[in-house]
This record gives C-alpha cells, sequence and structure tokens, in this order.
C-alpha cells in the first residue's frame, strides 16, 4: 500500500475517528453564534421589515444583494474545480474537489437565501417562479431577475447532483469501513446500495462527467445572468457590456480565494499533509493569480469604456475614484491585486500561510467590489436630486455575519460527518500513478 | 346624557376615547354618580352589585359607545356645493363651499366630504381669491381638522372638568364686569378677518368700554392689510425684499395673479418682469426675472437710489455697487417703459418711510391706481398691541386675560413672566398648548372645518364658513364662547347669521353657502393708509451681521407645528425638513470654516439660541436668516424635538454674533444636491420667441404608443414658483404615509411628487429654479422592465401602473427608474395610525403596506371617475375633465394634464411649445411628463 492509498483510508475513517475534536469543537461554537445572530437578524427582519436596513432611495439595494453576487461568485470556484477539471483530466484536483464542491453547496444556499430576505413581502417570492395559478399571472420573463431566479435554482440543483454522485463511492466505502452500527446505517442509506460492480462504475462515469459537463457552462452563465441585474438597469456604472465576462471571472476569483483559504485551514486541522500536498498549494496559487490578473483586465476594460462612453458613464467613474464611496472602489483595487502579486513567487504559492492570507485579501476584496458597484452606482445616478447616502446599520452587518455562520455551520458539519476528500478518486490516481 | 361633561372629563383624562376595562369607568365618582341618577337601582354601592346588574350596564355602555358613531354625520343646515367639480357621481362624494383661515385671512376652499368625512380640500374656482388654487397650508389644515392631539375637554387648572362649570366661572366673570365696565379685562386675539367675531368684539367692548382688546400677530400683520396687489395687471413688479409669492396669507392671491400674468406674457400680452432684490432667496427671488443679492440694511439705499433714476426724488447720489447700479437702473428702465403698469413694493421688514417711498414711486409712474387698491379698513373698534397689554400689566391695571386661539406663551416669550402675574387666565384653542398649560381655564375649540362662521379672502369680499362635518370632540366655537361670555346662548349659526342682514333671507342665505361668496361684500374702495410697518431698523455697520427672523415657510409661526404633513414638507429652498437651521451665505461658511449641519450659537445682544447652521447659496454674505415656530415645549407629539425656538432672538438689540460650538446635528433634508453643474434638468431660453434647439433623434425598438386617450402632463417651469402646493395636494389626495424625522434622514420620504431644486452658477449669487417631479410615466419604461412579477405594468391609456396586490418589494423599478420617482414602504407605515388618521383617508386610494413600491398614478382613481360618468353620458372625457391633484392645486397653473393625442387639448399645446422638453432624453424612456423651459426675460421683444 502506498503512502496515497493509506492516507485515503484515512480520509474515509475521518468521521468515525475524528482526530481534531478539540479544535472542532472551538470552530463550530464560533460557527453556532455567528448563527444564531443570522436567526436574530431573520426575526426582526421579518418582524420589522427591510426599514431596519441601511436601504434607502435611491440605495434601494444594498448589502443584501451585495452579498448575494458575493456568496454566489465564492460558490462558483468549487464547481469549476471539480467539474471543469474532471472534464479536462486533471487529477490533482482530486484532493480538492469534495470539500471545494461542499462549499459551493453552502455558498449558494446562502447566496439564495438573501434575494428572499431582501423583498419586501419575502413570504411571496414563490411568485417569481412560473407556476400554475388562478390569476393566470406568470412572472415578467423580460425582467432579469426573473431569469436570475432559474438560474440560481438550476444552478443550485444541479450543484447538488453532482456533489451527490461524486460521493457515492465514498459513501459506500465509509459504510463498508464504519465499525458502529449507527455509522454503517448513516452511511449505508446514503450510499444508495453502491456495491461496487463494473456497471456501477459504468453508469456513475457516465453520470458523473454528464452533470460535470452541465454543470461547468452553468457557471458562466448563471453569473452572467447576475450580471445582467446590474447591466439591464439604465444606470451609470451599471449599464455595460463588459459585465457578464467581468462578474464571471470575477466569481471564479473570489471563489478561488475561497477555496484557498478552506485547503489551508482543513490540511492543518485534519492533517492531511499527504493528501494535500505543496504541489495542490502551488497549482491553487497558479489559479488564484490568474483569475485575479484577468479580473484585474476587466477593471480595466470596465474603466476603460466608462471614461470613452464619457458622460454620466463617466462621472461615476470618477466618483468612484474620488467620491464619497472611494474607499470601497480602493479597497477593492488594493485587497484583490495588490497582494496578488506575491503569488508569482513559487516559494511563497507553496507557503500555506501567505496564501491564506491572500485568500482572506481578495475574498475582502471582492466583497468591497459589490459594495461599491452597488452603492456607488446607485447612490448618485441621473439626477443631482435624487443623490442619496447609504449607511449600513448593525442589522446590515448582522445578516452578513449572519450568513457566514450558516456557511461555517453547514461546512464544519459536513467536514466532520462526510469524507472530505475525494477518497476512490485518490486511490484511482495512486492506482494508476 | 344629563352630564356629559363628566365623559369628556375622562376623555382629557387618559386622553383617547376608549377605556380599557370598564373599571376605568366605574372608578371614576362622577361616573358613580351619573349611573345613580340614571339607573337608581344600581346606584346601591359597589359591594351590592349582581352578575345581572353588571351585565345589564355592560350592554348600556356598549350601546351608549355605538352611538358615538353616529355623530359624524354632515351638519344638516350646511348646504352642499351644487355643481359637482370633480365629475363625482351625487351620493357619494359631498363638495362644500367654506373656507379656512390665516392670519385673519380666510382662504375659500370647497370641502370633499365621503360618508360624513371631510377628506381633501380644493380651491373654490368661483371665488375670485382663490380661482381653484389653493397653497400648502390650505391642504394641510385637513389634517389638522383630525388631529389626534387636540384637545377635547375643557380643563381648569390642568384638570378635566365640565362646560357648566365654565360657564358658571364665564357668569361669575361677566357679572364682576359688568360691575367695572370691565376694567381689567384683556381680550388676546391674532389679527381678525371675520366679520362676525368683529362684531362680536365690538358689542363685547360696547358693553365693558375699560376692556381692551389686543391683536398679538407675532410674524404677520396685526391689522389684517387693507392694500390689495393686483400683480396681474403689473407688467414690471420691482421688489425689496418682499416674498410676494412667498409663503403667507395673501400666497394664493398673488401667485394666481403671478400666474395670469406670465402666462398672459407668454401668449404675447404684455411683459412679466419680476426685480428682485433681497438678502436671503425666497420663492420670489427664484421666479424673478432678475435678482439681486443685497443684504436687507441695503434696501432703502436701493429704492432712493430707483426714486432718484425715476426722477421722484432730488436728492443726493447714492453710493451703490456696480451690481446694484445695473440693477437699478434695469428695474428703472422697465418701469419706465411701462407706465401705469408697473408695481414697486417693499418687503414687511422695511420701516415706513422706505414704504412711502415706494409708493411715491409708483404714484409718480401712474401705478397707483392699477396695480394696487385700497379698501375702507372695517369699521368698529380698533385694536391695540401687546405693547399696551403689557404696559397695563406693568401698572396693575390688567385683571383677566382672555386668549382666544392665540400661543403668546410661545409666540411671545418677553411677555410671559407679565402674562403669569394676572390672575386669571382664560385659553380657547384647538390644543393644550403652552398658553393652555399655564393658563387657570383652558376651553377646546373646534376647528374652522367643523364650525359655522365667516371671513374676509385676501381679495377684500365676505364669505361664509359652514361646517363639513360636526365637531366630534366636546368643544366650542369663538363665536359661541364670546356668546357665552357675554350671557348669551345661541348657536354659531345664529351668531353668524346676524351679521350678514343682507343675505337673511333663506333663500338668499342658502345660495351664499351654496356658492361660498357673500354678494356685494367687496369693502369699500378707499385711500392708501399707512403702509403696514415694522420697527424701522437701525443700519448695522457693513461689516457686522444682520440677522432676519422669519416664519417657517411650513410651519408658519409655530401653529401648524403639530400638523406633519407641514412638517414634513420640505422647505422650498432649503429641502430641510421637521426642523429649522441657521441659514447662512456661502463666502460665511467659507469664512469661518463651517459645514451645513455643524452646530452654533447664534446671539444677539445677550439673548441666544444654538441650532445648526444650513449653507444656502444666493443669500448675501453678511445675512443670517432663522425660521421661527419650532422649538415648541407643549407642540404636542408630533412637534416634539424638532428645531430650535428662535422667538427669544425676536426684538432682540445689539451685536449679531455667530459662534461654532460642539456637536453636529443632522438635518433631515430630501436633497443634498442642488448643483447643475452642467447638467440640462432645467433648461432656459432667453426670449419669449427663442426655442429649445431639437435634440438628437433617437433610436428605439418599440413603436410609440397612440391610442387616444392618452394620458400625459406638462409642467411649465416658467410658471412654476416652487410653492409646495401640489405636494401637499397629493399627500392629501393618495393617502401618502409621513414617515419623521429620523426616517426622512436615511432617505426615506414617501412624497409621490418632489419639487427639486437646482441653481448654477457661483453658489455667492446663482441662478436658482425649481422643478415639481412626479412618476415620468414612460412609455419605455425601465421599471416595467425590471420587475419579475409583473407588478409594474402599461395601461393602454399610457399610464404606468404599480399594482401593489402583486408587488413583492424587489425594488428593481426603483434602481432602474432614471427620476428615482419612486417610494417604498420599508415599514408598514400605516397600521399604527390612530382612527382620526384612518378617517382622513381618501377612500378611493389604497393604503398601501409593508413591503410594497408605489410612486405616482396620474391621480388614477381622478381619471376612473371621469371615465365613468363619460361612459355613462356616451361621450369621450373631455378635456380638462380630469384635474390632478397637483394640478388642481396649482396657484401658477404651472401643471397641465390630459389627453396628448387630442390636438386640441390643453396639455398637447403646452407640448407643441418650442420650450418643451423631456427630462433625462438620453435614457430614451419617452417620458409623458414633460418640462416647458423657462424663460429668461420677461419683456416683450421691442
Amino acid at each position: 500500500m502506498t503512502e496515497d492509498l493509506k492516507a485515503a483510508d484515512r480520509v474515509l475513517r475521518l468521521p468515525p475517528r475524528f482526530p481534531a475534536p478539540r479544535a472542532w469543537w472551538i470552530c463550530f461554537g464560533f460557527a453556532l453564534s455567528l448563527l444564531a445572530l443570522f436567526f436574530i437578524s431573520v426575526g426582526w427582519l421579518f418582524g420589522h421589515g427591510p426599514g431596519i436596513w441601511g436601504n434607502n432611495i435611491p440605495v434601494g439595494w444594498g448589502f443584501p444583494i451585495a452579498n448575494y453576487v458575493w456568496w454566489l461568485g465564492i460558490g462558483h470556484a468549487g464547481t469549476l474545480i471539480s467539474a471543469m477539471l474532471l472534464l479536462l483530466g486533471q487529477d490533482w484536483r482530486n484532493s480538492l474537489n469534495r470539500f471545494a464542491e461542499a462549499m459551493t453547496l453552502f455558498a449558494v444556499s446562502c447566496a439564495g437565501l438573501y434575494p428572499i430576505l431582501h423583498l419586501g413581502r419575502p413570504w411571496l417570492f414563490y411568485w417569481m417562479a412560473p407556476y400554475f395559478n388562478t390569476m393566470n399571472v406568470w412572472p415578467q420573463f423580460k425582467s432579469p431577475l426573473t431569469w436570475d431566479f432559474f438560474a440560481v435554482l438550476t444552478y443550485l440543483i444541479v450543484s447538488v447532483l453532482f456533489w451527490y454522485i461524486g460521493i457515492i463511492p465514498d459513501l459506500a466505502a465509509a459504510r463498508d469501513r464504519a465499525a458502529k452500527m449507527r455509522w454503517k446505517i448513516f452511511f449505508g442509506l446514503g450510499a444508495l446500495g453502491w456495491r461496487g460492480q463494473a456497471t456501477h462504475w459504468a453508469r456513475w462515469q457516465q453520470a458523473y462527467r454528464l452533470t460535470a459537463a452541465i454543470a461547468v457552462p452553468l457557471v458562466v452563465s448563471v453569473h452572467s445572468e447576475i450580471s445582467l441585474l446590474f447591466a439591464a438597469g439604465p444606470v451609470p456604472g451599471w449599464v455595460s457590456t463588459v459585465f457578464p465576462p467581468y462578474f464571471v471571472l470575477g466569481a471564479a476569483f473570489s471563489g478561488f480565494a475561497m477555496v484557498s483559504m478552506l485547503t489551508v485551514w482543513l490540511r492543518w486541522m485534519l492533517d492531511l499533509h499527504a493528501l494535500v500536498t505543496p504541489r495542490h498549494l502551488d497549482m491553487l496559487g497558479c489559479l488564484l493569480l490568474s483569475t485575479g490578473m484577468m479580473t484585474a483586465y476587466g477593471y480595466a476594460a470596465e474603466m476603460f469604456s466608462a471614461a470613452y462612453a464619457g458622460g454620466k458613464e463617466a462621472e461615476t467613474l470618477f466618483d468612484r475614484f474620488g467620491g464619497p464611496y472611494a474607499w470601497s472602489y480602493w479597497g477593492a483595487i488594493f485587497f484583490n491585486f495588490i497582494p496578488l502579486q506575491l503569488l508569482w513567487w513559487r516559494r511563497l504559492r507553496v507557503t500555506p500561510i501567505v496564501l491564506f492570507l491572500i485568500g482572506c485579501s481578495a475574498t475582502a476584496g471582492m466583497w468591497m467590489e459589490r459594495y461599491m458597484l452597488l452603492v456607488s452606482s446607485l447612490y448618485r445616478d441621473w439626477l443631482e436630486s435624487s443623490t442619496g447616502y447609504f449607511h449600513a446599520t448593525f442589522w446590515d452587518w448582522g445578516l452578513f455575519l449572519g450568513t457566514i455562520g450558516l456557511f461555517l455551520t453547514l461546512f464544519l458539519l459536513f467536514v466532520r460527518f462526510l469524507p472530505v476528500i475525494s477518497a476512490f478518486e485518490v486511490r484511482e490516481e495512486a492506482a494508476d500513478g | 346624557m344629563s352630564n356629559p361633561g363628566d365623559l369628556a372629563g375622562l376623555h382629557a383624562l387618559t386622553g383617547k376615547r376608549f377605556w380599557r376595562a370598564l373599571d376605568d369607568l366605574i372608578d371614576q365618582p362622577g361616573f358613580r354618580a351619573r349611573i345613580g341618577a340614571a339607573f337608581p337601582a344600581l346606584a346601591t354601592g359597589a359591594g351590592d352589585w349582581r352578575r345581572r346588574d353588571i351585565l345589564k350596564c355592560l350592554g348600556g355602555a356598549i350601546a351608549l359607545a355605538g352611538l358615538d358613531g353616529c355623530e359624524r354625520q354632515p351638519d344638516e343646515e350646511a348646504m352642499p356645493f351644487v355643481e359637482q367639480p370633480e365629475g363625482a357621481e351625487p351620493g357619494i362624494a359631498r363638495f362644500y363651499a367654506t373656507a379656512v383661515e390665516m392670519d385673519g385671512v380666510a382662504q375659500p376652499v370647497i370641502g370633499k366630504t365621503r360618508e360624513g368625512r371631510p377628506i381633501k380640500l380644493e380651491g373654490n374656482g368661483d371665488h375670485p381669491a382663490s380661482l381653484g388654487a389653493t397653497n400648502a397650508f390650505t391642504q394641510a389644515a385637513l389634517l389638522d381638522l383630525y388631529d389626534p392631539a387636540r384637545s377635547g375637554a375643557p380643563l381648569f387648572q390642568g384638570q378635566p372638568t365640565s362646560w357648566s362649570r365654565v360657564d358658571t366661572a364665564l357668569a361669575e366673570l361677566r357679572s364682576r364686569l359688568d360691575g367695572q365696565a370691565g376694567a381689567g379685562f384683556h381680550l388676546i386675539t391674532g389679527p381678525v378677518g371675520s366679520p362676525t367675531l368683529r362684531r362680536q368684539i365690538a358689542s363685547l367692548l360696547d358693553r365693558w368700554p375699560q376692556a381692551r382688546w389686543h391683536v398679538h400677530a407675532p410674524v404677520g400683520d396685526p391689522t389684517v392689510s387693507n392694500e390689495r396687489l393686483h400683480l396681474d395687471r403689473a407688467h414690471v413688479t420691482v421688489s425689496f425684499d418682499a416674498d410676494l409669492l412667498g409663503p403667507g396669507p395673501h400666497q394664493i392671491w398673488h401667485a394666481t395673479q403671478w400666474g395670469a400674468r406670465r402666462r398672459a406674457f407668454q401668449t404675447g400680452r404684455g411683459g412679466a418682469a419680476l426685480f428682485v432684490a433681497e438678502p436671503s432667496p425666497t420663492m420670489t427671488g427664484v421666479t424673478a426675472t432678475r435678482r439681486l443679492v443685497a443684504s436687507g440694511t441695503r434696501m432703502r439705499a436701493l429704492v432712493e437710489a430707483l426714486a432718484t433714476d425715476l426722477g421722484v426724488r432730488a436728492a443726493p447720489p447714492i453710493r451703490l455697487s456696480s451690481l446694484e447700479r445695473a440693477w437699478v437702473g434695469e428695474a428703472a428702465a422697465a418701469l419706465r417703459r411701462n407706465p401705469g403698469r408697473g408695481l414697486v413694493v417693499a418687503g414687511p421688514e422695511q420701516p415706513r418711510d422706505v414704504h412711502e417711498l415706494t409708493r411715491a414711486i409708483d404714484r409718480h409712474l401712474g401705478n397707483l391706481s392699477a396695480t394696487r387698491s385700497h379698501f375702507a379698513p372695517p369699521s368698529g373698534p380698533r385694536p391695540q398691541d401687546m405693547a399696551a397689554l403689557a404696559a397695563a400689566i406693568r401698572r396693575g391695571e390688567a385683571r383677566s386675560l382672555f386668549l382666544l386661539d392665540i400661543n403668546p406663551f410661545h409666540s411671545a416669550p418677553d411677555l410671559k413672566p407679565l402674562l403669569a402675574r394676572l390672575p386669571l387666565r382664560i385659553h380657547a384653542g384647538l390644543h393644550v398648548d403652552e398658553s393652555a398649560a399655564t393658563a387657570h381655564w383652558h376651553l377646546p375649540m373646534p376647528h374652522l372645518l367643523e364650525s359655522w362662521s365667516d371671513g374676509r379672502a385676501a381679495d377684500g369680499s365676505a364669505l361664509l364658513v359652514q361646517p363639513l362635518v360636526r365637531p366630534w370632540l366636546d368643544v366650542r366655537s369663538r363665536h359661541a364662547l364670546l356668546e357665552r361670555l357675554m350671557g348669551g346662548e345661541r348657536g354659531d349659526r345664529a351668531i353668524v347669521r346676524e351679521t350678514w342682514p343682507a343675505i337673511l333671507e333663506d333663500e338668499a342665505w342658502t345660495q351664499a353657502l351654496v356658492s361660498g361668496t357673500i354678494p356685494d361684500s367687496q369693502p369699500v374702495a378707499a385711500a392708501p393708509q399707512s403702509a403696514r410697518t415694522q420697527q424701522a431698523r437701525e443700519d448695522k455697520a457693513a461689516e457686522g451681521l444682520s440677522l432676519l427672523v422669519r416664519p417657517d415657510p411650513t410651519i408658519w409661526d409655530g401653529r401648524y407645528a403639530s400638523n406633519p404633513w407641514l412638517q414634513e414638507l420640505p422647505k422650498p429652498l432649503t429641502k430641510i425638513t421637521w426642523g429649522n437651521a441657521v441659514h447662512i451665505s456661502p463666502a460665511l461658511a467659507r469664512e469661518r470654516g463651517l459645514a451645513s449641519g455643524d452646530m452654533v450659537r447664534l446671539s444677539v445682544g445677550d439673548r441666544s439660541v444654538a441650532g445648526p447652521v444650513w449653507i444656502v447659496p444666493g443669500q448675501e454674505r453678511r445675512t443670517l436668516l432663522v425660521h421661527l415656530g419650532h422649538g415648541r415645549q407643549r407642540g404636542g407629539p408630533v412637534a416634539q424635538g424638532t428645531g430650535f425656538d428662535a422667538y427669544p432672538l425676536v426684538g432682540a438689540k445689539g451685536e449679531v454674533r455667530i459662534d461654532r460650538i460642539d456637536g453636529r446635528e443632522e438635518v433631515a433634508t430630501t436633497q443634498h444636491h442642488f448643483a447643475m453643474k452642467g447638467d440640462e434638468f432645467i433648461r432656459f431660453v432667453d426670449t419669449l420667441a427663442d426655442a429649445l434647439p431639437p435634440g438628437p433623434p433617437r433610436a428605439n425598438f418599440f413603436s410609440a404608443q397612440k391610442s387616444s386617450p392618452g394620458w400625459g402632463m406638462a409642467i411649465d417651469l416658467d410658471l412654476c414658483i416652487g410653492c409646495n402646493a401640489c405636494v401637499v395636494a397629493c399627500v392629501a389626495e393618495n393617502n401618502i404615509p409621513m414617515v419623521g424625522k429620523e426616517q426622512v434622514a436615511k432617505g426615506r420620504e414617501m412624497h409621490w411628487l418632489r419639487v427639486d431644486r437646482y441653481y448654477e452658477g457661483p453658489p455667492d449669487d446663482p441662478r436658482h429654479a425649481f422643478q415639481p417631479v412626479p412618476c415620468m410615466h414612460c412609455e419605455d419604461a425601465p421599471c416595467e422592465m425590471g420587475c419579475p412579477v409583473n407588478a409594474a405594468v402599461h395601461s393602454p391609456d399610457g399610464l404606468n401602473l404599480q399594482v401593489y396586490n402583486r408587488c413583492i418589494g424587489t425594488r428593481t423599478c426603483s434602481a432602474y427608474c432614471p427620476y428615482k420617482v419612486r417610494r417604498f414602504n420599508w415599514f408598514d407605515l400605516t397600521a399604527k395610525d390612530p382612527p382620526e388618521l384612518r378617517a382622513a383617508r381618501n377612500p378611493e386610494v389604497s393604503v398601501r403596506g409593508r413591503g410594497v413600491m408605489e410612486k405616482c398614478t396620474y391621480c388614477i382613481q381622478r381619471i376612473s371617475a371621469a371615465r365613468i360618468t363619460a361612459k355613462k353620458e356616451d361621450r369621450p372625457i373631455r378635456d380638462g375633465e380630469v384635474a390632478t391633484a397637483c394640478q388642481a392645486a396649482c396657484p401658477t397653473q404651472a401643471i397641465v394634464f390630459g389627453d396628448i393625442f387630442d390636438g386640441k387639448s390643453a396639455v398637447s399645446r403646452r407640448k407643441a411649445s418650442g420650450r418643451d422638453y423631456d427630462l433625462l432624453p438620453e435614457t430614451n424612456t419617452r417620458p409623458r411628463t414633460s418640462y416647458q423651459a423657462r424663460i429668461r426675460s420677461g419683456e416683450e421683444e421691442a
């Protein structure tokens, strides 16, 4: 048995014999306290209405939409890492794909809550869906929000399927290795009667690759669609054809940043050094650097097109440079692109703490970018008279931190109870190698 | 009910007309006594109550409580207006001609009632002093009627009492006054315009010759001016700091006439030039064709220079700056070109001799008889001023004080300690205000809209005031109070009828009630009286600061402080709501390093107040301005904590100083940026003959909608004076909720129609303009594209509709709206409204709930009403049949609404003008609301 195979075996035994219960409980306690804040914020919101936030006219969209775009962007990296690299035959992904996919699921869940919570009457959110009803009214199909609803729903379903199909063989393996009855039942139910027959594997290969082929274009379509929320509105700073690719790249960038952080953290907490090697860190650093630089190109393209368009577009651009929300613009530039440049050096790429910190920086930078895009465009659009300032309130932050708590709680439960790394694929890779 | 006073006492005790449990009632000794009188069997004592008796009593109480609901009915003696001006069905809405009063000047209105509830006031189109127009104060009077904080029971030393005890006390007072010929009795009123009230005061002074009558007018003219200006005849008006078009009792009169003059100018019938010299921008100054920024102390020099230029006065040359010289020269030339068609006026802060000089100029040019008229002052006693009262108190002669609907304990802080010395103080008014709180007796009064009375309008003619609804509080009108004081027992209507022997016949009386005017009641013309003036001001050194203390443009002298519609109404120039500020010039702000919102201490001599500063472009460098009326101590829950009280500065003498103190205050304003910075939101043409250059053609995938009727609106910025009448009319018509200071500061005001104010040019002397912005009803509306659930949709007649029931509150429509006219219900703004405010709502307009977007509908309920009428009569809707609330209120007729595909309609004629333009044409939304550019000149081309 090679080292890799041993390590893979260990992954399967992680849930029953969890190596770091203390660290996990500390993290979980922290996540639960943030989750409590989430429930309090949502309760307060339902009790009082969206007026508890800083939103106003003209800035009718504030934190909820910025956070929505941010979370969804984070989600995309998981799909890219596992589906696209799977199709491209990049085997090194096997050490990362499982938890990256889980991250996608949980990030999309957090994202999906926001457009509902953001509504004035959230209990009527299902009116966005085209369902048969006695009133004979349908959604308004020209609206980017309608398409957004379809896009996110599709993405969520496909992500769940892809993640679940991928985990089935490992659930079966964990079932077979589990000592206690309750673990056997738990994994056995999830494994759907997987027995490892050749026909099982053949069907599985087909299903997994097909789902991957569906998932990859979805990354592009979902985030392009989200960019249309902005690009379709006649608002200076929004109405720009560069937005779809710019948003997709930014999303991948923020997602890889999050994957980098999670990788370094899990590697340390669960002692996965054998599986997540410096090569993986190196690859992640490269991905982060390349998507980051592509995002920077998007910035430059947007800046150029705004300046070239002139008029209100240019006014908004210059207002972002020097207006009251300039901190968010320069913050985005700084946190996204300045620390990123360290990744040009391989030695820094494979230093876990550096990668972790750069991931943090890019995640924060991308959040500032979403905030900047929303607020600095809306607060002062066409008429000087309708200028109005946005100030986030406690409840804006409360809900944002609350969804971070929701994400961490779900992710920690995943880490605790399911195989965090695709063991069979690692074994397959090792056997092939 | 044998003794309604006890129940009334209970009202006042609990503040509401509800009780939580019967125990609350039973615990009242008065109630026990009443029960004993009505049901002796039950009066055996608390311990003996049997279950059946309690149930009987409970049933009786509930039945009696139900009777309360029967009270809100129209007074059966009031006469509905015969012609239905809104095209509404008889039996659904009823219209009554009546009036509301401001500073003794009656504003003729038509009150619309539904199911006995007054729900809207419109101007009385048959009355020359209104011609259908109103202003913000008149519109908001409706809410005063429904104010939940109104006083509902008489108080004796702060404790509820009954009217029978009041009558006893008044009888005692009467017998004492009869014995002493009224010595020591002082009646204080505001300016009195009502002929009936004058008659009653005259008979009071007849009976008690030693009694004294004083008029307290904190901001206005104590004698109700007997001069009428005729701006419609003045082709050139020169104003020296007279805010003719600004807020006040004569605003509608002046503004309708200015509108008429300006419209005549637009159609080539004479000039409409307005020269204004003023220290702080006013609505008149913004409207002016030529504005000069000049300190208030320069007005005398400017008037003298004008007089010299025109040869009225041979005087030594006056030193003027080049700007002043040019302005005076132009004004003189314009006046000279228009002999007999000019008007020169000075503001109320100017001394008497300046006013005399403006008259002399008018006389010299032959304007006097054309553009001014005078009527004989009302006969009868002349009131004394408050200084005479102060002197009487100091001499120890004054003993009893009757404050009739006036609040000197707020508006005359200097007099407070003197007034407090008097052994008997009776206050009558609508609220338990500062004066009521310190008075021995407080007597609640009905609102004018629920009273019989009369008044004199701005044109001098008399009109009748009839109640739109019976009072639902236990109140007595001003006429009834004076009648009781003098021992009479008659009702209000009888008292008013006695004043008008000419219409004693029932038929004539009915006719006067129906039309709202009293025929042949125009006062007799007379020679000009001496001018209304204030104390001459000492001219200060050029470098010193000078302070203007003026009534607030929305809550006036403080009397409207409890009216949320007016508190939340953005002030025309600053757009500040819910408070006041120290207005300073940009130059002074630079010099002192002050930013808007910084706290300062403003001192005059030894008096001082503290408040935030607000930078006002176009204010004279060394001029400061504060508004009165805020900072009420007992203004009720609405006025709580809004602004600072500037009354201590009235009449203060000494050096004016402004010192920065620690802190900042958030001033709730609805507009943060006023500079146009090269944008063409407001467009100008130089002369009448000019047209705007045509815009570039704009490609559009969609063909234009062209089915008649296609509703559209035209707003002539050349006529708009920024008076806000439209804004309050919109609030009243469309049940728009008020959100309060904190929410306005957050940018969540709900007004469907706002009046934007812009300036362009240097901040020290910019060009100003107003722009009302309702929904544009775009044909290609971005909001409709954005809405995911089809809540924003388009109607075949061109309306951009918002379906409240379908809205889920994504706010996409607002994000996409280039005009930002949409308003969102961030909270449930209406559920906690007290029943009084619910009664004031227009039943034809939905009340919106939480989480729903709303916006201007072009008053779709009025369109529907007209469509239904037209359908019944099998004819198309006539042009002018639908008037939106804003249009109906506008005194200058700047707003026109109608079918844009009917080539003959007023709105399509307006839109055919060369001055017509769309706001933000670059967004290519094809708005149905368009604007007409302002014309810079005011004189016809030679």
